[in-house]
């Protein structure tokens, strides 16, 4: 199944447009972690997260034919993805403050503790109380660790705009996190 | 302004374009509090192993749903048949029995149980935590036979139940076991 | 039956049919490839009268856990052969073929027991019904941490003795009981299989009994359990 050198991400493309569908397996399996903690804060959870991802990988299938650039494959996938956190985000709004503390990793390891734990299920929920962009840019930038430069050529937008949307974000956190102490 | 807002400085420090140090001393309390928030973003990897298999599965069913209509007939004649001819399954008037689960994890978040009886998915059937003390039930009905189960605490930890017999389940953990 | 078997499968064959009655249950649950060994396991553990539930319940199991598919393999590779084992420990018992038995058998075998411990119940001469519940609980005992020879002592003295499922369902629990007071799981079954070969002889001790009289003569010392 391998060769010595790795397949493109367009040879992939290609070759799944051209009928070889199982081959299609191998891009799932090349990008499905990368985006996996992005759609885990995004969405709060952990289940709901491999929901999204899922459903993103199969809509990605029947949209391939729509790939403009096959050897942009992963920049594309993300798109998809990100509309479909965005749509997951506007259908769930009541069950998100419960998984919420679900999507935090488990108390038990060995750096911090009870309060690191408690800290960071505070954040979550209180991410989860931005708005989508907000949110986004404050996990593109402080969990996936991308420059303003980087998020703004990934969506399409400027720095200065995702500054302000950061700043609001930021303001916004520090009212939620103060409201729940 | 209301009082909620950073200081277009701290705001400065949380995009990390200057340290603490480089803060007024007026507004350290408030860069500390900043960065205390930072502190508790969660940046631990995920993995999604089963989502590449889930993705070709669920591509496999969109596609065999087109089968040609010209098929169907046959296909029902041949399930049929396997029934009529598979070895002795008793008919399913088994008896049934309510057992109560229970687990004592008071730092737990969440408890599931997945077993033999719900396909082992841990998000089928949570627990209940009942009361400060951090004891966890479910009570669940279920046929007379041989069934094999574990906690799921957060989702992630597979624990067997500390009062049961204990079983290997091939796979280096432990399946608790309920003989009913 | 006959008149079916004329309806010409010429699209699948009868093989195929099965397999996917197979692939049906995995359906989205596990990963193509297990359910690919599933279904060649599965198919070859039917050809030989053998069930194929256990192989479905742990590629199910290993899948939802997350396990690697190659050690889901593997895992799978062991229960055909344990499947094996205890058919042939079965037969050797004087047990015509009986799936449920066998699945049983199974998971005694995955509890620690051996195909001679299985023979040794077999031979009982307990119905295939009993058998089931005997091995379920025999399996279930030696998950408790009873040795196999106190575990199938007790297994069979129940047996034996004729006793319904339900009195034999207990003796985990029974086992637990003694436990928590302080004997070893080898010492509980050992005075259950003791009490209960005294029973047999005997009748129910006092207040534990279905209104039976008291035997004419004095109670004789209980004697040592059998051993296989």
């Amino acid at each position: 199944m391998r060769s010595g050198s790795q397949a493109t991400d367009g040879d992939i493309v290609r070759a799944v447009l051209a009928g070889d569908r199982e081959r299609y397996a191998q891009l799932v399996e090349r990008y499905r972690d990368r985006y996996a903690r992005y759609a885990t804060r995004m969405l709060g959870s952990v289940d709901a997260a491999e929901d999204a991802v899922q459903d993103a990988f199969v809509r990605a299938y029947d949209q391939l034919a729509q790939c403009k650039e096959p050897d942009k494959f992963v920049g594309w996938f993300f798109l998809i993805l990100r509309n479909r956190c965005f749509a997951e985000r506007r259908r769930n709004r009541t069950s998100a403050s419960l998984e919420a503390a679900n999507g935090v990793a488990a108390v038990d390891r060995s750096d911090g503790g009870a309060e690191t734990a408690e800290q960071r299920r505070a954040l979550q929920l209180a991410l989860l109380g931005l708005t989508p962009d907000q949110r986004e840019v404050f996990v593109l930038k402080h969990v996936e660790g991308l420059s303003y430069s980087e998020i703004a050529e990934r969506l399409s937008t400027s720095v200065p705009s995702l500054k302000m949307r950061m700043h609001r974000a930021y303001d916004k956190l520090r009212e939620q996190l103060r409201d729940h102490t | 302004m209301s009082g909620h807002e950073f200081h277009p400085l701290v705001k400065q420090l949380l995009d990390g374009d200057i340290t603490l140090a480089d803060l007024p001393a007026e507004l350290r309390a408030e860069g500390e509090e900043a960065l205390r928030l930072l502190a508790g973003v969660e940046r631990t990897d995920v993995t999604m192993p089963a989502v590449t298999w889930r993705v070709m599965a669920a591509l496999e069913r969109r596609r065999r749903r087109f089968l040609p209509w010209l098929l169907a007939p046959a296909l029902a004649a041949a399930a049929v048949l396997v029934l009529w001819l598979r070895p002795g399954s008793p008919p399913p008037s088994a008896p049934v029995v309510t057992v109560r689960f229970v687990l004592v994890a008071p730092e737990a978040r969440q408890v599931s149980l997945a077993g033999t009886f719900n396909q082992w998915d841990s998000h089928a059937t949570p627990l209940v935590r009942t009361g400060p003390t951090g004891v966890w039930t479910a009570t669940l009905t279920l046929p007379a036979g041989q069934h094999q189960y574990a906690f799921v605490v957060d989702g992630v930890r597979w624990v067997p139940d500390p009062g049961a017999p204990a079983v290997d389940d091939g796979f280096g953990r432990r399946n608790s076991v309920l003989t009913l | 039956m006959i008149a079916l078997l004329a309806i010409p499968l010429t699209v699948l064959s009868m093989q195929q049919a099965a397999d996917s009655a197979i692939a049906q249950r995995l359906a989205g649950r596990v990963p193509p490839q297990i359910a690919s060994l599933v279904e060649d396991l599965g198919t070859a553990a039917a050809a030989h009268g053998l069930p194929i539930d256990p192989l479905i319940q742990k590629a199910i199991e290993g899948s939802a856990k997350g396990v690697p598919p190659d050690r889901v393999a593997t895992a799978l590779r062991v229960i055909a052969m344990h499947l094996d084992t205890a058919a042939t420990a079965l037969r050797d018992g004087g047990l015509p073929s009986d799936t449920l038995a066998i699945a049983a058998g199974e998971f005694a075998i995955s509890a620690g027991l051996s195909g001679s411990d299985i023979t040794a119940l077999a031979r009982t001469g307990a119905n295939a019904a009993a058998l089931t519940v005997g091995l379920r609980v025999a399996g279930t005992l030696a998950a408790l941490g009873v040795p196999p020879a106190e575990d199938i002592g007790l297994v069979s003295v129940e047996l034996r003795a004729g006793e319904p499922a339900s009195s034999l369902l207990l003796l985990p629990a029974d086992v637990q009981a003694e436990m928590a007071k302080g004997a070893t799981a080898a010492q509980a079954a050992a005075g259950l299989a003791r009490a209960a070969a005294a029973q047999a002889r005997h009748g129910p001790p006092p207040g534990r009994g279905q209104g039976h009289p008291p035997p004419p003569h004095p109670p004789h010392p209980p004697a040592p359990a059998p051993h296989p």
